[in-house]
C-alpha cells in the first residue's frame, strides 16, 4: 500500500512525543485526541496500488483512510478501485465506488455503503446501497439496479461470484432485455 | 370470434425490448445468456409469456465498445466483446403465452427473435393447445409465426366447434374434429391447409383425405373445407368415396364428385354428385344410378 499527497498523521508518534516534552497542555491534548478505537494509521487523499504476484490486482483511491493492525481492519470514505481479476472474467475489468467502506483484510471480508456503484469493462453497471463482500461472493440485501449489454433490471438483492462467473439478482427483478427482430 | 381471429392474435411481434419479471435473474457472460427464475413473465405489446424459467441467450459476439451510448464512462481495462440483443429466449414449465383473449399454453417455448417464430411443445399427455374461447387446436408442435401470422402444426389435432353457425338450430351443432400430419395456416389467404392423413370426425362420421384446405370468410368463420387427392367418408355402415369433397360449413353438408360412389348395407350408387349430410345422414345424390340389394344388407364395398 503506498500513498499519495498525503497528509499522514501518526498518534502513536504525537502521543510518545507529547510525553517527552513534559508539557502538561500536550499531554491533556494527547489524552483526548486519543480515543481507545483511534486507528494505527490514518491517511487522507490516499492512492493504493495492490499488487498480486508481481502484477497490479487492483488500484483504487480513498478520501480517507484507517488503518488498524489489529484485525488488519480498515475503514475508507469516499473510496473507490479498479479489480482486474485473474484469470480474467467474462466481465472484465470491475470498477466501484462507495461513500463508506469497511473491510477485514486479513479475512477478507468487507462492508461498502452509501451508495455503491460498480462498473464493469464489459459495460455492466450496478447500484445499490450496500455490499457485502466475503472473498468469493459479493452481496447485496438492497434494492439494485443494473445495466449491460442487452439488459437492464432493478432486483431486491444481489450475488456476484468474484471470479465474474455468473452474478444472481433475487428477491423479486424486472427489467427489460434487447431483443431485435431482423429487419 | 374464430380461427383466423386466432391467427390474428398470436401475430406481429412488436419492434422493441422485451419487459420481463421474475423471481431471480441470473447473468452469466460466459455463455452469453441471463437465466430467468421463478414465475416469469415476458411481455412485449400485448403479448404475454410466462413460465416457470426461462433462458435467454444473445447473439453472436461484436465489439462491445463501439455499441456504447454516448457519454457514458468507458471503464479501464479489457475490453471484452458480447452481443446485445437476445437471439433466443426458451421457456420452461407450464408455458402459457396471451394476446388479448386469445390463449396458448405448452410445456416449452422457445422464441425465435430473428426468425420470429415461437414453437411450443409438450408432452404426449399435455400437448400444446391454441385455444380462442371454445375453440382448440392442439398438436405435438405448433410454430406461431410472429411476422407473418401465420401457424404452423405438426400433426395437428383442432375442435372446429365454433366455426359452425349455430343460429336456428334446434340443437347445439356437433363439433367437427380434424386431425392431420401437418397444417400450416396462411392468415393473409384466410386458408388453413392440413395435410398427409387427413382425418375430420363429426358425430360418427369419419372422413379421409390426403390433403383439406378450410376457407374462411373476412370475419373468420368457416364457410367451406375442400378435400383433394381422394375422399374416403365412413358412417355407420355407410361407406362414400369421391375424387374430392366439399364441406359447407353453412348447409353442414358434404358434397362428393369426381366419380363418387356410396355404399350402403349393400347398395351401390353413383351419381354426378352425392350429398351427405354428416348430422342427419341423409344422402342425396344428383343424376344417380346403380344397384339396390336391400336382401343383401352388410355387403358392402363392390363397385357397379
Amino acid at each position: 500500500m503506498g500513498s499519495q499527497n498525503a497528509s499522514a498523521k501518526f498518534p502513536m508518534v504525537a502521543l510518545i512525543l507529547g510525553t517527552a516534552c513534559g508539557n502538561p497542555a500536550t499531554s491533556r491534548i494527547s489524552s483526548n485526541s486519543l480515543p481507545v478505537d483511534a486507528p494505527d494509521l490514518s491517511l487522507s487523499g490516499v492512492a493504493f496500488a495492490r499488487l498480486t504476484e508481481g502484477r497490479v490486482s487492483a488500484r483504487g483511491t480513498a478520501e480517507r483512510l484507517d488503518y488498524r493492525r489489529a484485525g488488519a481492519r480498515l475503514e475508507a470514505t469516499r473510496g473507490g478501485a479498479v479489480i482486474h481479476s485473474s484469470p480474467p472474467s467474462a466481465f472484465g475489468s470491475v470498477r466501484f465506488v462507495a461513500e463508506q467502506i469497511e473491510g477485514e483484510v486479513a479475512n477478507r471480508r468487507g462492508v461498502a455503503s452509501g451508495g455503491v456503484r460498480l462498473d464493469a469493462s464489459r459495460g455492466d453497471s450496478a447500484r445499490t446501497e450496500r455490499v457485502y463482500y466475503d472473498g468469493d461472493y459479493i452481496r447485496s440485501d438492497t434494492k439494485v439496479a443494473a445495466e449491460g449489454p442487452g439488459y437492464t433490471v432493478t432486483g431486491n438483492g444481489l450475488v456476484a461470484r468474484t471470479d465474474g462467473s455468473a452474478i444472481e439478482l433475487s428477491s423479486g427483478v424486472a427489467g427489460q432485455l434487447q431483443a431485435e427482430a431482423r429487419r | 370470434m374464430t380461427f383466423t381471429s386466432l391467427m390474428l392474435a398470436l401475430a406481429a411481434l412488436p419492434p422493441g425490448p422485451l419487459d420481463f419479471k421474475a423471481r431471480n435473474m441470473r447473468i452469466e457472460p460466459q455463455e452469453r445468456r441471463v437465466v430467468l427464475e421463478g414465475d416469469v413473465q415476458l411481455d412485449r405489446g400485448d403479448l404475454n409469456v410466462t413460465g416457470e424459467h426461462a433462458v435467454a441467450e444473445y447473439g453472436k459476439e461484436q465489439p462491445a465498445q463501439s455499441r456504447k451510448p454516448r457519454g457514458k464512462p468507458q471503464p479501464r481495462g479489457e475490453a471484452t466483446v458480447v452481443g446485445q440483443s437476445v437471439e433466443r429466449f426458451t421457456v420452461i414449465g407450464n408455458v402459457q403465452v396471451k394476446r388479448g383473449d386469445r390463449f396458448a399454453k405448452g410445456e416449452q417455448g422457445v422464441v425465435d427473435v430473428p426468425g420470429q417464430t415461437l414453437v411450443l411443445t409438450g408432452t404426449p399427455e399435455f400437448p400444446p393447445v391454441v385455444r380462442d374461447g371454445p375453440e382448440t387446436l392442439s398438436g405435438d408442435r405448433i410454430l406461431l409465426r410472429l411476422d407473418s401470422e401465420d401457424l404452423d402444426v405438426v400433426r395437428p389435432r383442432l375442435v372446429l366447434r365454433r366455426s359452425l353457425p349455430e343460429e336456428g338450430s334446434a340443437k347445439p351443432a356437433m363439433p367437427v374434429r380434424v386431425e392431420a400430419d401437418h397444417l400450416l395456416l396462411v392468415r393473409a389467404r384466410r386458408v388453413a391447409r392440413f395435410s398427409n392423413d387427413v382425418v375430420m370426425r363429426q358425430g360418427d362420421a369419419v372422413v379421409r383425405s390426403p390433403r383439406m384446405e378450410a376457407r374462411y370468410d373476412a370475419d373468420g368463420q368457416l364457410t367451406r373445407l375442400e378435400l383433394r387427392g381422394g375422399v374416403d367418408v365412413r358412417q355407420g355402415e355407410r361407406r362414400a368415396t369421391g375424387e374430392s369433397a366439399d364441406y359447407d360449413a353453412k348447409a353442414r353438408t358434404l358434397v362428393l364428385v369426381g366419380d363418387p360412389h356410396l355404399y350402403d348395407q349393400g347398395d351401390v350408387l353413383t351419381g354426378d354428385r352425392i350429398d351427405l349430410s354428416l348430422e342427419s345422414k341423409e344422402v342425396r345424390v344428383e343424376r344417380a344410378r346403380g344397384r339396390l340389394r336391400p336382401e343383401a344388407h352388410g355387403g358392402e364395398g363392390g363397385r357397379p
